[in-house]
């Protein structure tokens, strides 16, 4: 939704690394690391996606619906909000408040289809019931900023339009972290900018500081995004299945 | 899932996360029916505070939380303006209440006979809970959710409805000054509201005016590619490219229906009611003159253009039936009522208009009188208390309003002189005044008594019973104000008004009859489905909420 974002919630709800990073002592008891804490999110992060590449949904969907899942488990546990109910519902929610409805019964239909284990089989009924649940624990705050609004803009700008295929692809990447509830969106626009303009070794240093912007945080932003990929490197099926067994069995 | 567990989230959670119970309200009155549910006044326990609750209807929501409410949250949680609604949070019940009638207030997720075990659920097993409530229909959310509103004592329609209340002009100016800031802020921030009509114009004891209901509001980008739904606002207000059936729009939409107000307000009754919409169409043509390439260039194109344009040419005429207006009124009201909308005047413009800077000025709105609160929705409830069941429910769907409005003083600081004058001379009971209604149709004691008879010029109307033949219009005081111009000699539209029996104007005699324009039972009875004003117009509302897209 579009209207200024530094008047929004989204800005006032910006959140620190250290309020990001903490596991619900229910998820702990169940011997939850930090990593796999991350990695159960980065999981849903991609499941979310899939789900969305059935039912059809813009990026921007995906984007809101993954915000909503990782502010959901800033207040929520795992133990009480299994992800894999709940990255369903965020795909649901986002998908109304961005004006792209999906029907629950499409999305119950891939959910079936995507996956075989029974520990993702949820019904319509259970979708209706978590979005609830969900919208009280984002105390009903619905609207999202995405770094994707002022990407075209900017790379034109920078004289970098030959590069918004790989920008984009790196702003749909940066969803697979946190950073999207911790930095301004277009903070993390102009990060993504800095690092396709690293890759294609392009020089937009008088560029970057003719924009008045706080260029410390734009590269440590940078830097996350750079961790993020050398870290995806070391992720196995093995990690993330571990991690996922550790989550509570339905009830 | 534990169906049980949804009301005990709260209880370990801080409470800046999280919303709280309903539980921290005391329902006070019911002010309204909404197109979600019923609308509480309720006081806040711990500070005493009177707000506002709005139920969010979950009934007949295959698809969980209804969109329109997302919408309306999204939008409210953003527009912060003192011309806007506050949302000031939404709370929850978990399970189903009883309401002070003592049937459930939330039939809409279990059935009645359900209801009575739902109750003692305490007492029930847990799996005996599950089987209940799945057994009553499955997808159904089993709480309640309310928005979170402040109080507003009045809304614009109750107001003026209200019987022998009149708007003064610095008044009515101070009111469509706060309207079109409202409006304009908005807009700024790319929300339609796409249902501005006097009964979501809510006006507090400082006489300050927001905008609420924002159930059909939707945000927009000039950008924007997709196609936007033409159902939207109260057929009375709605725009003429909307009736044409164009999806792409902008504020424009929003200015149409504040034309139609700004006419109703200095008119004293709305000015296009349509019972359907071709009608609708019909009376903006007949009073806007019929679209072309020339006045509308584009018009030909939108999609239903060829099978409502009309037969014959019609020409402008709203300089003509408005012209009891004063002229800085009627150059605004002429810029709001253009039929295209991308000449139409912004709510920016508009405030820029001569009209607010000229004498009188708008006042200030601490200056306005105060009003016992009046909600069309109480005013009629305590109508009802007074009537057997019976009269009441015929009444309800014949003719919820029995009064027609008055025009506005010409000057200022009368209002509420009048307003005591009037009180008695209606057998409509006005909340707690305590005046003893007098015997109806006897106005003897003031200028405006002439409005008991039937109204309208001597040239229109059966001569027998008017009291003043010789007045000269309908709105005499007009004629007074602005140098002898009556209103009657120029008739509007060709079969205006309903001669109104010559008996009081509460019977409901006079409601049944009469020629479709203009005759109360089309402008307030619900049942034609079509203009429906207040909040509690089911069908016009659902008739909305028929998205075709988005």
């Amino acid at each position: 939704m579009a209207t200024d974002f530094w008047t929004s919630t989204h800005y006032k709800q910006l959140l620190d690394q250290e309020e990001v990073d903490v596991v619900h002592n229910l998820d702990k008891e169940r011997g939850i690391t930090l990593e796999d804490f991350k990695l159960i999110k980065l999981h849903m992060t991609n499941y979310i996606a899939r789900l969305a590449q059935n039912v059809k949904v813009r990026q921007r969907v995906v984007a809101t619906a993954v915000t909503y899942m990782r502010r959901a488990y800033t207040r929520r546990s795992m133990t009480e909000y299994d992800p894999r109910l709940v990255a369903p519902t965020c795909l649901y929610l986002a998908s109304k408040a961005e004006e792209s409805t999906v029907q629950a019964r499409l999305l119950v239909f891939y959910i079936k289809k995507l996956h075989s284990d029974d520990k993702y089989r949820y019904e319509i009924k259970d979708i209706l019931e978590m979005e609830m649940k969900l919208l009280e624990a984002l105390n009903y705050y619905l609207v999202v900023f995405h770094p994707y609004r002022a990407l075209s803009q900017l790379l034109q700008d920078a004289g970098m339009g030959d590069a918004t295929q790989m920008t984009w692809g790196l702003i749909n990447d940066s969803y697979k972290t946190d950073l999207i509830l911790m930095y301004p969106p277009h903070t993390i626009a102009l990060a993504c900018i800095y690092v396709a303009s690293m890759l294609k070794d392009k020089d937009n240093t008088a560029w970057f500081e003719q924009l008045r912007v706080d260029m410390n945080m734009v590269e440590k932003v940078a830097t996350e995004i750079l961790d993020f990929y050398d870290n995806h490197k070391t992720i196995t099926d093995e990690k993330v299945n571990a991690a996922m067994q550790k989550l509570s069995t339905r009830t | 899932m534990a169906g049980a567990a949804y009301g005990h989230l709260n209880l370990e959670e801080s409470p800046s996360w999280g919303s709280r119970s309903v539980d921290c309200f005391e329902k006070l009155e019911q002010i309204g029916e909404g197109t979600y549910g019923q609308v509480y006044m309720a006081r806040e326990l711990k500070t005493g505070e009177i707000v506002a609750l709005k139920k969010i209807r979950m009934d007949n929501e295959k698809e969980g939380f209804p969109i329109t409410a997302i919408r309306e949250i999204k939008i409210l949680k953003k527009l912060q303006h003192e011309n806007v609604i506050k949302l000031k949070e939404i709370v929850t019940s978990p399970g189903p209440e009883v309401d002070e009638h003592g049937k459930s207030g939330d039939i809409s997720y279990i059935t009645f006979f359900a209801l009575a075990e739902i109750r003692s659920y305490s007492t029930v097993s847990h799996m005996d809970y599950i089987f209940l409530f799945e057994s009553t229909g499955g997808h159904k959310y089993k709480g309640s959710i309310y928005m979170v509103f402040e109080y507003m004592d009045h809304d614009l329609t109750g107001l003026s409805d209200r019987p022998g209340l009149r708007f003064t002009i610095p008044q009515i100016k101070c009111y469509m000054k706060q309207l079109l800031t409202g409006l304009h802020y908005c807009h700024v921030n790319q929300v339609l509201h796409r249902d501005i009509k006097g009964s979501n114009l809510l006006i507090d004891n400082e006489g300050n005016l927001k905008l609420a209901d924002f159930g059909l509001a939707r945000s927009y980008s000039s950008d924007h590619k997709g196609n936007l739904t033409n159902r939207v606002i109260t057929l009375w207000y709605r725009p003429p490219e909307l009736l044409l059936g164009t999806t792409k729009y902008g504020p424009s939409v929003d200015m149409w229906s504040v034309g139609c107000i700004f006419a109703e307000l200095l008119h004293g009754k709305p000015i296009l009611t349509g019972k359907n919409e071709p009608e609708q169409l019909n009376k903006i043509f007949e009073l806007c003159g019929s679209p072309d390439e020339v006045n509308w260039p584009g018009v030909s194109r939108i999609p239903w253009y060829n099978k409502f344009k009309p037969s014959r040419q019609m020409k402008r005429r709203v300089r003509e039936v408005f012209r009891h207006f004063d002229r800085n009124a009627l150059e605004l009201l002429e810029k709001m009522l253009t039929l295209d909308p991308s000449q139409r005047i912004s709510a920016k413009d508009a405030l820029d208009a001569e009209y607010f800077w000229a004498d009188p000025l708008p006042c200030d709105p601490k200056s306005l009188p105060k009003y016992e609160s009046s909600h069309e929705f109480q005013t009629k409830k305590k109508r009802q208390q007074r009537q057997n069941e019976e009269t009441a429910k015929r009444q309800k769907v014949q003719h919820p309003q029995q009064h027609t409005r008055l025009p506005p003083l010409q000057q200022s600081g009368q209002a509420q002189a009048q307003s005591q004058h009037w009180a008695g001379g209606h057998n409509h009971p006005m909340g707690n005044t305590g005046q003893a209604p007098l015997a109806t149709g006897a106005p003897s004691h003031h200028q405006y008594g002439k409005h008991h008879g039937p109204s309208g010029g001597p040239n229109r109307y059966p001569p027998g019973g008017n009291p003043n033949p010789g007045a000269g219009g309908y709105y005499p005081d007009w004629s007074a104000g602005q140098g002898g111009v009556g209103f009657s000699s120029g008739p509007y539209p060709p079969q205006a008004r309903a001669p109104s029996s010559s008996g009081p104007r509460g019977s409901s005699a006079g409601y049944g009859v009469g020629p479709p324009n203009y005759s109360q039972n089309v402008q307030y009875g619900g049942s034609s489905g079509a203009g429906g004003r207040g909040p509690n117009v089911a069908g016009n509302r659902n008739q909305q909420y028929n998205w075709q897209q988005q």
